[in-house]
């Protein structure tokens, strides 16, 4: 039997109120289990973005119900008041841009928030430079992200996402700003982590030549989650 | 545990040294003007220290010589003497004169007083070349700013003044070089006027001019007698004001400074502030630099308190080092002003603890920029 990793009740979001009232995303469930690959797709503004961050623990949704993994984390309110413990924990980020720490080594991202979690100096650097090995760019690590191609830089934000070993990976459109090359080869990377990690992987993404790498595609429209389904 | 603030100095370095020797500068004026202060002081005390009376007989109801102008009659000092404790007396006068320098004059204060009297109002160690008075005519010690060479002459009244000893270190309360001559020579330049105000005068009837006049008698005890016994007994008898050494003193330092100290204590107040506000607008431009990657941080999982501590770190550390640039550049630039400027290691320090804790406030201005990033901001590209 599946393991749940994500799973969303009733979700509704909706932004101001009374005339202003705004409704972006409006009773969505479903499910994503570990080891699969999501992409999560709608029309601009529709509210796909908003949805991710609502998993990620960044925006509050209205009212629903959020579970990651085993521990429900909002009920029409937070279950806890350090949902950035839960996201520093449970969960790994992946952006548009590589959106790494400047001012810090390639090492140094990789290693930021397991040694926040306490991982010992020692330990984490030796996990990161096994991430980087994977990613094959172990020889960079004492490199600035201004000193890497973007290519470089995106496969260490990707470093960065699994460095606390998360059980769930929230990419927000990650190859918009790749040719069809390069996103292809991300996508199979982010799928070969998502079956080696054993880790529930949602990627945002207009690009529908990207929907036959995935298990699975979520589409948003007219504010609802209007399918689901298993990509044959 | 990775130290942000470190990190994140290490990678502009040069900008922040650059301006932390912008905000150190400012410190730096901040140091000048408090040595100005304590320069003030301390020439102040200096003709006071150097002829190290113990009364000071000036002028009924005048806080003179320093504060006020004092007269009293140069015979003065011979009454004073056969008072019952008073050991010496001696006379002394004090004016403010021009001497004819090239390229501009010199504005000194003459401190005249008796070569053969019971006083030497120069303090032998003080003199650097030549020697001290010895003539009771025409002979005059200058101090070595006022750039005058011993064997040069000075003309001053209708007289020429040889320069027979040059002094260094020796200024006026108000900050004036001090030059000596004789008390004669002193009374004549004060107190008698040209030939044609005689003339002038006697024409409206004004016949009486005494120039045996001075600004104080002072004197020194006898062993075993109070200063103000000694004091109160002249107060009474002589009808004139007596000051001791240390009143004098107060007088030089409230009376005198006080007013001068109060305009460096507001400069030095704005300054702090100036410094305090660059110093906040400085962190706050940081921090504003940094929101993307405080987003970032925030959405990753990163506690405020680790964010924090950077914004803390670095406005701590930019205030310390601006400290240390600071006196550097005190140190570098006070012996160049025209006037005293005493830097003294406790006023650093009380600097310090100032500007550390303005920074600490200052850096509040960058925390709530922090607390209020909104982690959503790092999605969307």
């Amino acid at each position: 039997m599946s393991e749940k990793s994500i799973r969303v009740e009733n979700l509704i979001k909706n932004f101001g109120e009374g005339e202003s009232l705004v409704e972006v995303i409006d009773g969505a469930s479903f499910s994503i289990d570990k080891g699969e690959l999501v992409a999560l797709t709608a029309p601009s503004g529709a509210g796909k973005t908003t949805l991710l961050m609502m998993i990620g623990c960044v925006e509050e949704p209205t009212s629903g119900t959020i579970y990651l993994g085993d521990e429900k984390v909002y009920d029409n309110k937070w279950l806890t008041k350090e949902t950035r413990k839960i996201r520093r924990e449970k969960i790994g980020f992946i952006f548009q841009a590589h959106h790494l720490i400047p001012f810090l080594t390639v090492l140094e991202n990789v290693t930021l928030v397991p040694q926040t979690n306490g991982i010992s100096k020692k330990d984490s650097e030796k996990d990161a430079m096994e991430l980087l090995k994977y990613f094959e760019i172990s020889d960079k690590a004492n490199a600035t992200s201004a000193q890497l191609s973007g290519g470089q830089n995106q496969r260490v934000s990707i470093a960065r996402a699994l460095a606390n070993k998360p059980e769930i990976i929230l990419a927000d459109e990650p190859t918009a700003a790749l040719d069809l090359k390069r996103s292809v080869d991300v996508v199979k990377m982010l799928k070969k982590i998502a079956v080696d990690q054993n880790v529930a992987v949602v990627i945002v993404t207009h690009d529908e030549a990207m929907y036959p790498l995935c298990d699975r595609i979520i589409k948003i429209e007219n504010k609802k989650v209007i399918s689901t389904e298993v990509n044959s | 545990m990775i130290n942000l603030a470190q990190k994140d100095i290490a990678h502009s370095l040069g900008k922040f040294i650059v301006t932390s020797m912008g905000v150190g500068m400012l410190l730096g004026i901040v140091l000048i003007m408090i040595g100005v202060y304590r320069g003030m002081i301390v020439d102040a005390q200096i003709l006071l220290n150097d002829l190290d009376v113990d009364l000071w007989v000036v002028q009924e109801d005048t806080l003179g010589p320093f504060a006020e102008a004092s007269r009293i009659h140069e015979s003065l000092k011979e009454t004073l003497r056969a008072i019952d404790g008073v050991d010496k007396a001696g006379a002394l006068t004090f004016q403010n004169i021009q001497l004819p320098a090239t390229p501009k004059p010199v504005r000194v204060v003459a401190v005249g007083f008796d070569p053969h009297g019971s006083f030497n109002a120069i303090k032998p160690e003080r003199i650097i070349a030549g020697r001290t008075l010895q003539r009771s005519h025409y002979e005059i010690v200058v101090t070595d700013k006022t750039g005058f060479k011993v064997g040069e002459t000075i003309k001053l009244g209708r007289n020429n003044f040889k320069v027979v000893g040059i002094t260094k270190g020796t200024v006026s309360s108000g900050g004036d070089s001090l030059v000596y001559i004789s008390l004669k020579d002193a009374q004549e330049l004060q107190f008698s006027y040209s030939n044609n105000r005689i003339r002038n005068d006697k024409a409206r009837g004004i016949i009486n001019r005494d120039s045996h006049m001075v600004n104080t008698i002072v004197a020194s005890l006898k062993p075993g007698y109070s200063n103000d016994m000694v004091a109160n007994a002249i107060r009474r008898f002589k009808h004139k004001s007596v000051y001791t050494k240390a009143e004098q003193k107060t007088i030089l330092t409230k009376n005198l400074v006080e007013k001068s100290s109060k305009q460096i204590g507001m400069f030095t107040a704005i300054l702090v502030a100036v410094s305090t506000i660059i110093i906040a607008l400085i962190i706050y431009t940081m921090t504003l630099e940094k929101m993307k990657e405080i987003s970032i941080m925030k959405l990753i999982g990163i506690p405020n308190s680790l964010i924090i501590k950077m914004v803390v770190q670095e406005t701590l550390l930019l205030a310390f080092i601006a400290f240390i640039f600071g006196n550097i550049f005190a140190y570098l630039i006070y012996d160049k002003f025209p006037k005293r400027v005493v830097l003294e290691m406790p006023d650093a320090w009380m600097l310090l603890i100032v500007i550390i804790v303005f920074a600490i406030l200052s850096s509040l201005i960058g925390v709530k920029k922090v607390i209020s990033a909104d982690p959503a901001a790092a999605i969307g590209g």
